[in-house]
């Protein structure tokens, strides 16, 4: 479903990624983990447009969007839950998840009614949110902020979900609910990139994984052989 | 050093002595009247370099300074008959003034308030200057004699010295301003107002006497544009000349003297070059082919944005046709400094001085003054007793934010001499507690005593200079300035100069000795090989560190790390532990909030648990790692052992004994 | 208060309505960039002339609008491209300058090919007075008076109640995520400029068959603009309505009492006034320091 050919990005001179490639399969998780700096967030941001890569391809759904804008590959059903959440603020929570499907929805009229559906099985998955349907977004707290970057992407009925970095800056009670929910979406057959900075947590729910150093993919393979392959017990999990 | 110095000031110092010599070479009235406007516009560029170079913002008032000081010198010549110098003081003081009134409203934003306020004035000063008939007698005009100088009357040679002599002297002075502890400042509070603010250096203060001085440039320089034309009308100083005035210091290069002076000598041939048909012609087609050039390079070495390199041609490209088919100029003046604007700002946004010196700097090496020798740390940090007396009390502190209960009631007291840390879910409201004891945000209510005295509230500034320091979880660093410049702006709380002194240039070995204890704290944090390194080019974690120098350099009695080992990787973990630890050693109290329990563990005399904007737990490390409130709200699910909550479990990392 | 005060009022606070339109055009930039087109009365005055140019080629009033209002967007467009874009993707506020610019040039343009001198532009709607209590107003007022309450009423439900309204507030709060959901930035931005060109056009066709079109009448407007802009903030439209009325009025007052010279001066004075007070605005949200 989202396939990535040797990639090379960057910010300004300083090169970060240098020949990433990877894969996920349609109905999968996969987790990307490594040391911070190592590159997770920047291939995120390339894949979904933010970073245009110097060299490599990306595959969505067998076409190339690598040097597209982000809305153009969000458009071909990407859907990219960013590092940091970042929610619309100002605006409620609502509203926050109409605009995570405004590429499917008419711009002007009847698209409350259109979204009805798909805003009930959001607010099924949270419940916190339905309750806070009304509230502006800004004032929630920081795991309802990461519920609702979540439901936001899943709006878009997107191919392929990215998630960045979920449990940041959360307390480790609201961690444990956010990855419930990944396991949740996991078993309805969700296709996601999970980029997570505690190893162990993704492991437990991803499917395949890769380790990345360096703007490389040091190692790849199933979480359980993963969770026995020592240069990974060395420098992620622990002794 | 003594190379670079020479070759500097010997250049300038060459170019003045041209300068003056020139009308004892060329007898020509018409040279010495472009050469007398030419020591005026530098003097009113240099003050516009400020406020657009220095500060970045658009300031549309300068046209409007040069038209008070030279209203301000012709009526106190022609009604109260002062002399040469005091009609000039006249004039800068107008300049100052007017400036630091229109300041002080103006500079509280960001954004295009200020550009807005300054366009309001200059409109403003223009209905003043042509309807108070009475004292301007308005569009009438205002007829003057260029007053005695010291009971001498000048010829326009003699005051084309003088002229140049005031520019030599305003040159000098801005030199000396430019490169001490306010220059820095000024660039460092572009890059970061909080931070500025938060390191005890007014942000907005320094912006007021930055447009302030600028303006007062403007004052003086209309003083000496009065006494050159000795006629005055209004409408000379309008919103046209304004542009023009951009134009030259744009064109000549922003935050530089010489691109002030280069822009200066433009705007002087400006209206020769454009009454003249085949010159004009041939500048603009030379202009055009500049742009083919650099932009089809940049587009070639893919540096540029397409439009970066387009837009500029096409400007030019019509600058061009123009020359060559339209009748009269002059009617175009305007669409033909417009169209000139635009091509530099898009394609050339360094300047011609800009430019050259980046070319220069290619085939001159010109190698960096060295160091001065490094300070001791026990010099720099004198150590502070400490008697583990109350030196921080909050009492039922609260802040709300609209129906938003951030901080609700926390009462909790710092001992001189702790650690205390501060740890809590998040959106538990331990960022907003720091916010508010350091001075960003105010509280709805409660007090905060520091040394038993009521702390100033909302204002970073104020209560980084009553010796309550921080750092922040988002980095707030000066990204342009170097390592060692970031730590130096931090010390001119420290070692400063009144600002007087400073123009004359007797700030030099206060700046040495910042300089010394600067490198000396940038050693404890292990960047001294990183002193010369823009702060945006370190790696992640030096940048973390930085901050922490930077913040130690204003000498604090408590400092507060907001978040210190957010996103270290473990080594970097271990040289903060170091450098915490160093930092206590010298007497300084820290709060210090983090996530990592393991950096707690390690370090803190003493935890205090935020959940919900309240304090639901207190006491040393071990403690609230059983606390079963706290393992309920923050550690985790599960009743695990402490020595196994759920974060040090993922990532155990070795905490030195 | 005597009638004539009041008769003062009344006219200057619909000379008001106009400020306050053209500063609407200034929030809608601001609301989805952070940027406002410092030549946005240039563009008022180019779209003026252009529509005085339709007319005098034969066509009818109500052709002549919705010509003129194409000028306004395609010209909110350019500016929005030529001299805004780059700024924004630059994260600089070099915009300031480059709509200076575009504005001067536009300026020159407008004095070259439609001369120096104020023309009169022709209207179909009556201008002679009707009588209401007393005060006296013509047809013309009036018709400035809905015109400008209709263009902001059908923009603000366009805001609040679509969803692409919706998206211009998303990129306004944060454009990266707005991008991800696939929002283009760019496009909203272009469309912000649009409208905002739109309401120019308008404000343009409107208020000059009172005042003459002229190339002076856009720095004349564009400052009382600035000042309800900036008394109102940059947020609210009903903001700008209240501070339009208000100042339209003032301003008749003092150029009454006072002298002509100095009708410039009150929403000067204002504008200044207001930064020190609440630079925000009346209307305006207080920010809040986030780091």
């Amino acid at each position: 479903m989202l396939v990535v050919n040797d990639l090379y990005a960057g910010y300004g001179m300083s090169e970060v990624l240098m020949g990433t490639s990877l894969a996920v399969k349609r109905g999968t998780v996969v987790a990307l983990i490594g040391p911070n700096g190592a590159g997770k967030t920047t291939t995120m941001r390339t894949i979904s447009g933010g970073i245009n890569p110097t060299r490599g391809e990306i595959l969505l759904d067998g076409k190339p969007v690598q040097g597209l804008e982000p809305s153009q590959i969000a458009r071909l059903g990407l859907a990219h839950a960013p590092e940091g959440r970042k929610v619309f603020g100002p605006l409620s929570v609502e509203d926050n998840l109409l605009l995570g499907a405004f590429t499917r929805l008419p711009h002007f009229f009847g698209f409350q009614a259109k979204a009805a559906g798909d805003l009930d099985k959001i607010y099924e998955l949270f419940p916190r949110l339905k309750e806070r349907r009304r509230q502006t977004s800004g004032t929630l707290s920081g795991g309802e902020q990461q519920m609702l970057a979540i439901g936001r992407a899943l709006m878009a009925r997107p191919k392929v979900v990215l998630l960045d970095e979920p449990s940041m800056g959360l307390a480790p009670v609201i961690v444990d609910e956010v990855f419930d929910i990944i396991r949740r979406l996991k078993g309805s057959g969700i296709t996601l990139l999970l980029v997570e900075q505690s190893a162990k947590r993704a492991l437990e729910v991803a499917d395949y994984a890769y380790v990345m150093e360096r703007g490389r993919i040091a190692v790849e393979g199933v979480p359980q052989e993963l969770q026995k392959n020592e240069r990974v017990i060395a420098a992620y999990l622990g002794n | 050093m003594l190379k670079r110095l020479i070759l500097i000031r010997g250049i300038e110092g060459l170019m003045v002595l041209l300068l003056a010599a020139i009308p004892l070479l060329v007898n020509n009235s018409f040279v010495l009247g472009l050469l007398t406007l030419l020591a005026i516009y530098g003097i009113l560029l240099i003050g516009l370099d400020i406020t657009v170079g220095y500060l970045g913002l658009v300031n549309l008032a300068q046209a409007a300074f040069l038209g008070l000081g030279a209203y301000a010198a012709g009526l106190t010549v022609t009604i109260f008959g002062f002399g040469m110098l005091s009609a000039l003081a006249v004039s800068t003081v107008i300049g100052l003034v007017m400036g630091t009134l229109i300041a002080f409203p103006s500079l509280r934003l960001d954004g295009p308030q200020f550009a807005l306020a300054t366009l309001s004035f200059s409109a403003l000063s223009a209905t003043v200057l042509n309807e108070w008939e009475s004292l301007t007698l308005g569009a009438q005009g205002l007829q003057l004699h260029r007053p005695l100088l010291f009971g001498i009357s000048l010829d326009a040679k003699g005051f084309y010295w003088l002229c140049l002599f005031f520019l030599g002297i305003v040159w000098i002075a801005m030199h000396n301003l430019l490169s001490s502890q306010w220059g820095r400042a000024f660039e460092a509070l572009r890059d970061s107002p909080i931070a500025t603010d938060a390191m005890g250096i007014g942000t907005y203060r320094h912006k007021v006497t930055a447009f302030a001085l600028g303006s007062g440039l403007g004052g003086l320089a209309g003083g000496l544009y009065a006494f050159n034309f000795e006629y005055l009308q209004p409408h000379v100083f309008i919103y046209e000349l304004m542009v023009i005035l951009l134009l030259g210091v744009v064109l000549g290069g922003r935050k530089s003297l010489w691109g002030s002076f280069v822009g200066a000598v433009l705007i002087v041939l400006l209206p020769n070059l454009l009454s003249n048909r085949i010159l004009f012609q041939f500048f603009s087609s030379t202009g055009f082919l500049f742009t083919l050039g650099a932009g089809g390079m940049a587009l070639y070495q893919k540096k540029n944005r397409l439009f970066q390199a387009v837009a500029p041609m096409i400007a030019m490209g019509l600058l061009v046709v123009g020359s060559f088919t339209v009748q009269n100029t002059e009617d175009w003046r305007k669409a033909i400094f417009a169209l000139m604007l635009f091509s530099v700002v898009v394609g050339l946004p360094e300047g011609l001085m800009g430019f050259t010196s980046r070319f220069l700097s290619r085939i001159f090496s010109i190698e960096a003054e060295p160091f001065a020798p490094l300070s001791g740390l026990e010099q720099v940090l004198v150590r502070k007793p400490v008697d583990g007396s109350p030196l921080l009390q909050i009492q039922e502190l609260k802040c709300y934010f609209g129906g938003i209960k951030a901080v609700d009631g926390v009462s909790l007291t710092v001992a001189s001499g702790t650690i205390h840390g501060l740890i809590g879910p998040n959106g538990s409201g331990k960022s907003t507690l720091v916010n508010l004891v350091s001075g960003l945000y105010v509280p709805t209510d409660g007090t905060i005593l520091f040394h038993g005295k009521p702390l100033v509230q909302g204002s970073l500034f104020a209560v980084a200079r009553q010796g309550i320091c921080r750092t922040f979880q988002n980095l707030q660093l000066f990204s342009e300035l170097t390592a060692l410049d970031n730590v130096m702006v931090s010390m001119k709380g420290f070692y400063s100069t009144p600002l007087p002194l400073v123009l004359l240039g007797l700030a030099k070995r206060a700046e040495k000795r910042a300089e010394a204890d600067s490198l000396a704290l940038l050693e404890m944090v292990g960047l001294s090989g990183e002193a010369r390194t823009a702060a945006k080019d370190l790696p992640y974690g030096a940048q973390r560190f930085l901050e922490i120098a930077r913040a130690v350099a204003r000498r604090p009695t408590l400092i507060i790390l907001d978040e210190p080992a957010a996103g270290l990787a473990q080594p970097d973990v271990v040289t903060l532990l170091g450098i915490i630890r160093r930092i206590h050693q010298q007497g300084i109290t820290v709060i210090m909030i983090e996530h990592h329990m393991e950096v707690v563990s390690g370090l803190c005399d003493i935890v205090t648990v935020l959940d919900g904007g309240k304090v639901i737990a207190e006491g040393v490390p071990d403690e609230i790692r059983r606390n079963p409130l706290v393992i309920e709200a923050y550690l985790g699910k599960g009743s695990e052992p402490p020595a196994a909550t759920a974060e040090c479990r993922l990532s155990p990392m070795p905490v030195p004994a | 208060m005597n009638q004539a005060v009041i008769q003062l009022m009344v006219s200057g606070a619909l000379m008001g309505l106009v400020y306050a339109l053209v500063a609407y055009g200034f929030q809608l930039t601001y609301a989805t960039s952070k940027s406002i087109n410092f030549g946005q009365g240039e563009l008022v005055m180019l779209s003026a002339f252009f529509s005085l140019t339709l007319t005098n080629l034969g066509l009818p009033y109500y052709l002549m609008i919705p010509g003129g209002l194409l000028f306004g967007v395609v010209a909110g467009l350019f500016v929005e491209r030529a001299g805004v874009r780059l700024a924004l993707e630059q994260k600089s506020e070099g915009w300031i300058l480059m709509t200076i610019i575009l504005g001067l040039f536009g300026v020159s343009a407008a004095e070259n090919i439609w001369g120096r001198d104020d023309r009169p532009f022709p209207t179909p709607i009556p201008t002679e007075p009707m009588q209401f209590f007393d005060i006296s107003i013509t047809p013309l007022e009036i018709s400035v008076a809905i015109g400008v309450v209709m263009i902001m009423v059908i923009i603000e439900l366009f805001k609040r109640k679509t969803l692409l309204g919706k998206a211009f507030e998303a990129v306004s709060a944060d454009r990266d995520a707005a991008e991800l959901m696939g929002i283009s930035a760019t496009r909203t931005i272009m469309l912000s400029y649009g409208l905002s060109g739109l309401v120019a056009a308008l404000a343009g066709i409107l208020v000059s068959p009172i005042t003459t079109v002229g190339p002076t009448m856009a720095s004349a407007l564009v400052l009382k603009a600035f000042s309800v802009a900036v008394v109102a903030g940059l947020e609210s439209g009903f903001g700008v309505v209240i501070v339009g009325l208000f100042l339209g009025s003032l301003e008749s007052l003092t150029s009454f009492y006072v002298g002509s010279g100095w009708r410039e001066a009150p929403g000067l004075v204002l504008l200044i006034l207001a930064l020190a007070v609440r630079p925000t605005g009346i209307f305006g949200k207080a920010v809040i320091r986030k780091v």
